[in-house]
């Protein structure tokens, strides 16, 4: 529980940061750290396993790759934008209060009412296998497939359409 | 404050602070960030149910989470691919230049 204390607080402002710096490479890099601290509050709640997978997919693959978008493509109008921040945020909050509020609202009404400080157990990692490659096995061999077709479809958007692929050479 | 109420707390945050970032950016890797908080604000909420909801609950909420982190990496890597296409065409990444759809 102090941990989570701690913690929250903690993702909170990175992910503030994220949302109200103008510098988009520092958005991104408060993004992954963010990311990262999610990932300890996975692992101080006791889902060691997905805290891992969240540091490697999200900090590792998701952060980095946006890293790199952002260094590949040419900023904006940087001095605009940070102009125009102030006004946009505020609008946007505008925006957002009412799905705070009534997030908070649904919350405050619905929770059950079973909740209790002590926790269930921590995540079994052993069980958690058995349960993904027993009983749900067509989801598995589902998002294989959604992911092979990213990998295909992905390279085909990214290629230069200009450089035709060399062809074999003929024996 | 016992720890599902601050979780839940902590992922509506979350979600709207990512819902901020969709509607006030105009760059649309920036965009592509809030998306990613908005998907890790679902996935806490997941954790949190799980490990904190009613007693002898099953995995469903870490499997989903591992599923939607799979699905989420997927749909960053289409994304950013679409997002650097379309920068080969038009050299920028501003949403508001984004309008050879329209009438």
């Amino acid at each position: 529980m102090i941990s989570l204390l701690l913690i929250s607080p903690l993702i909170l402002l990175a992910a503030l940061g994220a949302v109200w710096k103008a510098r988009p490479v520092h958005a991104a890099l408060l993004l992954a750290l963010a990311l990262a601290l999610v990932a300890v509050l996975y692992l101080s709640v006791g889902a060691d396993f997905i805290g891992l997978v969240q540091f490697m997919v999200y900090v590792g693959g998701v952060a980095i790759l946006i890293v790199f978008a952002l260094l590949i493509t040419r900023p904006g109008d940087e001095a605009e934008e940070v102009a125009r921040r102030p006004r946009s945020l505020a609008l946007g909050f505008a925006c957002v209060a009412p799905v705070l509020g009534m997030l908070l609202y649904a919350f405050s009404q619905g929770l059950p009412l079973s909740t209790a400080d002590e926790a269930n157990p921590a995540l079994p990692v052993q069980a958690l296998g058995m349960e993904l490659f027993e009983n749900s096995v067509p989801a598995v061999l589902a998002v294989g497939v959604l992911l092979t077709a990213v990998l295909i479809g992905a390279a085909l958007f990214a290629r230069d359409p200009g450089t035709k692929p060399e062809p074999p050479a003929s024996r | 404050m016992t720890p599902l109420p601050l979780l839940l707390t902590l992922s509506a945050l979350l979600f709207v602070l990512g819902l901020l970032a969709v509607l006030t950016r105009r760059n649309a890797i920036l965009v592509l960030v809030g998306i990613e908080l908005m998907l890790n604000a679902a996935n806490l909420n997941f954790i949190a149910f799980w490990r904190y909801g009613p007693p002898d609950v099953d995995l469903t909420g870490p499997l989903f989470v591992l599923f939607s982190i799979a699905i989420a990496a997927a749909e960053a890597a289409v994304g950013l691919a679409i997002i650097l296409m379309n920068f080969r065409r038009t050299r920028s990444t501003d949403l508001n230049r984004l309008d050879s759809l329209h009438g």
